[in-house]
């Protein structure tokens, strides 16, 4: 706001010098052109110094008749007021004759149109008459005072322009942007969405705050989440727990139980124990056998003879565990090493999992081949199938995580899980995986 | 002659157990004991046993691992791989590497005394339990085709169908389709299960499996 402000009260400073300028030049030229007149007229002077002969009346009054040669005009009057003579023209001076006017300083004034004029009065033979000056404004700086009007007209308009401008940028940007810092500081990501757009901000503006909108969106998105995540995280950890006690207690836990009272009958009975230690010998073996299952459920131990056996392996105990046809085939010289296999077993047995459990299939199969540097695992099988364009996240929040899993474990990997299906047709898993150990 | 044992196991109760088996039979001499795979090996080139009871996970060096070495260095030493796990991709890991036998830590006395003197003898020795799910039923080797057999011996040796139909110059649906007939014929669910009862029922050698 300050730079017009200042422009106007320098260009008003400005205009008010150059009228007082033009005033001063105006005035003593009036009062020269008034002086020099009185002068001429004086019957006291004697021109050309002839001695004993003053002007003649001719030449004296001659300038009434021709008008000075200079712009302006002349008039003569008497004591009391009145024209005695003019030079042609001078009629104006009649209409702006003010008979108050100080005399020997010059003055403004201003005929009935509006027009300066600048008189000027000086006595003729101490008060024997007056010579009347007077000249236009126009007439004499003629340009000068148009543009002396016109141009604090211009700098007038430019200064409500520029009022005008620095309004506009204020409402348009500088204000939207302040807001919009102030939103910035006190957003807090991942909870709030800022406000809606500011309807008087430029579209640039409109279009930094949309790109706000979305980040706070998407940070709210991710926190939502990795809130879903952790829920999950526990979910899982929660069931597989519960899982894990339910096995030991039915399992182990059981066996151990009677395998305890075989030995408290042993020892009651006192002779004759050898059947009972043999029933007691079975029955730890037994228990053996089922922390060797838990064990291998919890972790594969066979991870480490590689890819190609691990999965060999898996596919023969999940075809003994469901009783239907698993099977894979690996070329043993693939490798990946046992953190990036044992995620392949996992979706391997999650995939053989769905497809019994969802899809009453009787055949799974598992398949891999090698590209360049990737990996590609199939996994197909003859299940009922489903519709696969549905989306893993929306499965995985209705309760069925084993897609959204695999596709994690898969990105996790770096690689990227596909399914195709449809109903009744069974179902394709395509996993591709990139051979390079991930750095 | 008793049989010269050396014993390798990085659990030292189940170390200790296993090895009071073994001083108690007369037929056994336990030469030494030893807690990693290492110090097997150096045990092994050291006492020279006729036999070397390895478990599969120990420090340092494997039991597999160990058996390769045995196998490699053509030492007259027969290698059993003693072990907490039944996973069958084991018992073929471990006969790939030449071990002769496949006895579980839950094993009786009786049994591994007699694993040791079959394999002593030169003979095969997989533990019941491992074995159990190969049924006992009589088997005729003449019942493959030449063919099945071939296809058998190479995907004995851990050759993929792709890679046994390359050899054999047919087609992968080819050896998908003698893969079916060979598991119908022995009587097994999967590849693992039927190259076990080939080796038991002596259609495919210890030896075969071994060849480069």
């Amino acid at each position: 706001m300050l730079p017009p402000v200042a422009v106007l009260m320098v260009a008003a400073f400005a205009h008010f010098s150059q009228e007082k300028a033009m005033e001063a030049a105006v005035s003593s030229y009036v009062q020269d052109l008034a002086e020099s007149m009185a002068y001429r007229l004086s019957t006291e002077v004697r021109l050309w110094n002839i001695p004993g002969e003053p002007f003649s009346a001719a030449i004296r009054y001659r300038i009434f008749s021709w008008g000075p040669s200079i712009p302006g005009w002349v008039a003569y009057i008497n004591d009391e007021g009145k024209i005695i003579m003019s030079s042609p023209g001078a009629i104006n001076i009649a209409a702006i004759w003010q008979q108050n006017l100080p005399i020997g300083s010059a003055a403004r004034v201003n005929d009935k149109d509006g027009r300066q004029y600048t008189l000027a009065v000086y006595p003729v033979d101490r008060g024997r008459g007056y010579v009347v000056a007077a000249v236009s404004w126009d007439q004499l700086l003629g340009s000068l005072v148009k543009i002396g009007r016109l141009w604090p007209v211009l700098i007038v308009m430019v200064s409500l322009g520029s009022f005008w401008a620095i309004r506009l940028l204020w409402r348009r940007l500088i204000s939207p942007l302040k807001g919009l810092a102030a939103e910035i500081d006190d957003l807090r990501m991942g909870k709030d969405i800022p406000n809606t757009v500011d309807p008087q901000a430029v579209k640039e503006i409109d279009s930094v705050h949309n790109a706000l909108i979305r980040f706070a969106k998407a940070a709210i998105d991710r926190d939502n989440l990795r809130n879903r995540y952790v829920r999950d995280i526990v979910l899982v950890q929660e069931a597989e727990r519960l899982d894990m006690a339910r096995e030991i207690h039915d399992g182990p836990l059981q066996d151990i139980t009677a395998l305890l009272q075989q030995i408290h009958m042993s020892l009651e009975e006192g002779e004759d124990t050898h059947e009972r230690i043999k029933k007691t010998e079975r029955l730890a073996r037994v228990v053996v056998r089922e922390l060797r299952g838990l064990c291998d459920e919890l972790a594969p131990p066979w991870v480490d003879l590689g890819l190609s056996h691990a999965m060999t392996e898996l596919a023969e105990r999940l075809s003994q565990n469901y009783d239907i046809h698993v099977s894979v085939d690996i070329d043993e010289s693939f490798e990946l090493g046992a953190e990036r296999t044992l995620s392949l077993l996992r979706i391997f047995q999650e995939a053989v999992s769905n497809a019994v459990r969802h899809g009453d299939a009787t055949e799974v199969r598992g398949y891999m081949h090698k590209e360049d540097d990737n990996l590609f695992f199939e996994i197909e099988d003859n299940g009922r199938g489903f519709d696969s364009s549905v989306d893993h996240e929306v499965l995985r929040l209705e309760g069925h995580r084993g897609l959204a899993n695999m596709t994690e474990r898969m990105s996790l990997m770096g690689g990227t899980f596909e399914v195709y299906s449809t109903v009744g047709e069974g179902t394709r898993i395509l996993c591709v995986l990139n051979q390079k150990p991930l750095v | 002659m008793p049989i010269k044992i050396v014993l390798a196991d990085d659990h030292p109760l189940t170390r200790a157990g296993i090895a009071e088996y073994l001083k108690r039979e007369k037929s056994l001499e336990l030469l030494g004991e030893a807690e990693d795979g290492l110090k097997a090996w150096q045990l092994i080139q050291d006492l020279k046993p006729d036999v070397a009871l390895l478990d599969i996970r120990m420090p340092g060096l494997d039991g597999v691992a160990v058996a390769q070495k045995v196998k490699e260095t053509g030492l007259s030493t027969a290698t059993i791989m003693l072990t907490s796990y039944d996973a069958q991709q084991y018992v073929m890991a471990s006969l790939r590497s030449g071990a002769r036998g496949f006895v579980l830590k839950t094993v009786s006395p009786k049994e591994l005394t007699a694993a040791i003197a079959t394999v002593a003898r030169g003979g095969l020795y997989l533990d019941p339990e491992v074995a159990s799910v190969m049924g006992e039923r009589e088997f005729d080797p003449e019942q493959l085709s030449t063919r099945e057999r071939e296809v058998l011996v190479l995907a004995a040796k851990g050759l993929s169908s792709k890679e046994v139909a390359s050899k054999l110059f047919i087609s992968e649906r080819t050896v998908q389709t003698h893969l079916a007939s060979i598991y119908d014929k022995l009587g097994s669910k999967n590849k693992t299960e039927a190259l076990l009862l080939a080796l038991k029922y002596g259609v495919v050698t210890l030896e075969e499996l071994l060849e480069d």
